[in-house]
């Protein structure tokens, strides 16, 4: 009789089989583990984990062209710093309305006070005078009101935009025209301001570039191009230090080429637009930067002039930016980049240093933004078109700005919204909303290398599937005030470090309470 | 942080070879003939599994953990779909009558 061995417990191949599946289950908590530590990391915080020309690591060679990006469609008009200007524009008008409250838009806009070209330009664009109307006649008031019961909500975030525009009295704006003042010194504290040196010849203009490049980025640029000047975004009057009967017909002879930087703004308070962040954390930085890159090259030898957001803007930038191959126009009407998409905050300087230029980029934003959509869905002001493409814009002037192509957008009624919101002065909620502006983990990594590449358009529609069915949105109306059907939403909650309720002793009223 | 550090992904690693090796003996217990092509399909469906939670961890990371829960739902439905076709393509020659004793 022979006894039969019995087996107990698992056989080898059973525990290979348990064991897999455990490492499976376990390998798959990791990466759940894993990628949250991605995607919380400060190493995804483009431009604001470090001061370093990685910061810009999209490689640009596959989709450039020769350019221009920017061709005129029709007679060219250039802006202007009294009507295009919203600020201006509005501060025109400001002045004017003060001086003359019993104006309504039922009467002649004539009679209003305003400049000639503003008449003007309020007849080719009456809904920029109902909207600038508006704004001061209702929209500021209520404004006023509301800050009143909801103003400590955003005390902090007060506080911390404000800590970004302290030294921006101490930056320097041109004093003189281009010819004296881009010529001179910019240190302070000397009795008589001293001419520049003589030029310091580099190699070669692409050597000349390289060390522009790269200073930039380590004055605190995320992103830098450079690029020929053209006129036609050069403002039609009202150059820094130049007086009103200086000649804006043509350019000065040595402003020749124009260095774009840009830098975003931080990325968890952005996300908090409309009402609790800030446009300062951008433009403090850009300027900061581009002051010290005029700085660096007029110690070479060479005129330059810094427009920044925190001095003076002698030009509207992003056309040079596009064209210095930074990145694409959007509907939004700005530039989005490949590593900062909409998040991107630009500032120029002017120079007559030899520079190697770039090239324009197409990445696909022109495609992206005719199937998007979402930054005209989420503007509470409806200042964004909704239209298809340019092409097939119903209002405004159509698809022509200025002589240019161009997607329309009501800066009436996107400056109304501003001055409706809570918290430091805007809104950026386009910015917030923009499927472009993302940090840079892994997935957004894909997304950015993958779609450009795509020509049938499969990833650019899957991830818009994506984008408008995964993430959350408030409506619209949300954004908007209380009493208005809003409760002064915000995109995402705002940073735990702008709580105002969690660190201050005061009485506070959340506007989202109910 | 030991969840991006060097040592992590060495574990990560070594978990890829253990479910590698029980994957293997599974295949083996259901008579599959495990060749180079199914290999690398297993992988690639691996792969797409996988990734549905490190994105679900990333968009929490990211304070989107309600996105990255209907990615990661999304991921999952197109790997069963994906399961079910690879399931039939590893069938494909195995032997019949398996002893799995």
């Amino acid at each position: 009789m022979t006894e039969t061995a019995v087996k107990s417990g698992p056989s080898r191949r059973d525990f290979l089989k348990i064991g897999g599946a455990a490492a499976l289950v376990v390998q798959a908590g990791g990466l759940v583990a894993a990628g949250n530590v991605q995607g919380s990391s400060a190493e995804t915080y483009t431009g604001w984990e470090s001061f370093n020309p990685a910061t810009q690591f999209f490689n640009r060679k596959p989709f450039e062209f020769e350019g221009p990006a920017h061709l005129p469609v029709a007679d060219v008009r250039r802006p202007s710093h009294m009507t295009d200007y919203v600020f201006g524009r509005v501060a025109t008008f400001q002045r004017a309305y003060e001086a003359n409250p019993t104006w309504t838009p039922d009467d002649p806009v004539e009679d209003l006070g305003v400049p000639d070209p503003l008449v003007a330009f309020y007849k080719e664009y009456p809904e920029r005078l109902e909207w600038d109307y508006r704004t001061f006649s209702e929209t500021i008031p209520t404004r006023d009101e509301d800050y009143k019961v909801y103003g400590n909500y955003y005390k902090l975030a007060d506080a911390y935009s404000s800590g970004f525009t302290a030294h921006a009295a101490y930056l320097p704006t041109a004093g003189s025209p281009p010819e004296e003042s881009d010529f001179m010194e910019m240190q302070r504290n000397w009795p008589e301001p001293k001419p520049i040196g003589d030029p310091v010849p580099f190699k070669n203009e692409e050597k000349a570039a390289e060390f522009i490049k790269e200073v930039a980025h380590r004055y605190g640029a995320t992103l830098v191009g450079i690029t020929r000047a053209k006129i036609d975004y050069f403002y039609s009057e009202g150059w820094a230090g130049c007086p009103e009967d200086y000649d804006y017909s043509k350019l000065p002879e040595h402003w020749q080429y124009v260095i774009v930087i840009g830098v975003p703004m931080e990325w968890d308070t952005v996300l908090a637009s409309p009402q609790a962040s800030t446009s300062y954390e951008g433009y403090d930085r850009v300027s900061t930067a581009a002051v010290r890159l005029e700085g660096v090259i007029k110690n070479l030898g060479y005129p330059a002039r810094a427009s920044t957001p925190m001095t003076y803007y002698d030009m509207i930038v992003p056309p040079f930016a596009i064209e210095a191959g930074l990145g694409e126009v959007s509907r939004p009407g700005y530039c989005i980049t490949p590593e900062l998409g909409s998040n991107c905050r630009l500032a120029a300087v002017v120079t007559n240093l030899p520079m190697a230029t770039d090239k324009p980029i197409k990445f696909g934003v022109e495609e992206f933004c005719n199937s998007c959509k979402i930054c005209a869905e989420q503007c509470p002001s409806g200042a964004i078109s909704m239209a298809d493409s340019p092409d097939e814009q119903e209002w405004g002037t159509g698809p022509v700005l200025r002589g240019y192509k161009h997607w329309y957008i009501n800066n009436g009624a996107c400056y109304n919204f501003w001055r409706e919101s809570m918290g430091p002065l805007g809104c950026r909620l386009c910015v917030a909303v923009c499927p472009y502006s993302r940090k840079d983990n892994w997935i957004h990594q894909l997304a950015r290398e993958v779609d450009p590449r795509d020509p049938t358009g499969i990833t650019r529609e899957s991830l818009l599937f994506m984008q408008k069915n995964f993430f959350d949105y408030p409506e619209a109306v949300e954004y908007r005030r209380v009493g208005s059907g809003g409760h002064f939403a915000s995109y995402r909650p705002e940073p735990a470090f702008l709580h105002a309720e969690d660190f201050l002793d005061i009485p506070i009223t959340s506007p989202h309470a109910d | 942080m030991f969840f991006d550090g060097n040592i992590f992904w060495l574990f990560m690693g070594i978990l890829t070879v253990v479910v590698g090796g029980g994957f293997n003996e599974f295949a083996k217990s259901r008579g599959w003939t495990l060749t180079w092509w199914k290999w690398a399909l297993a992988v690639v469906w691996y792969i797409i599994f996988m990734m549905g939670f490190y994105a679900w961890g990333t968009l929490i990371g990211e304070n989107e953990g309600s996105a990255g829960f209907r990615f990661f739902l999304m991921i999952a439905f197109i790997s069963a779909i994906l399961a079910v076709g690879l399931w039939r393509l590893l069938a494909i020659g195995s032997s019949k009558n398996v002893n799995t004793q």
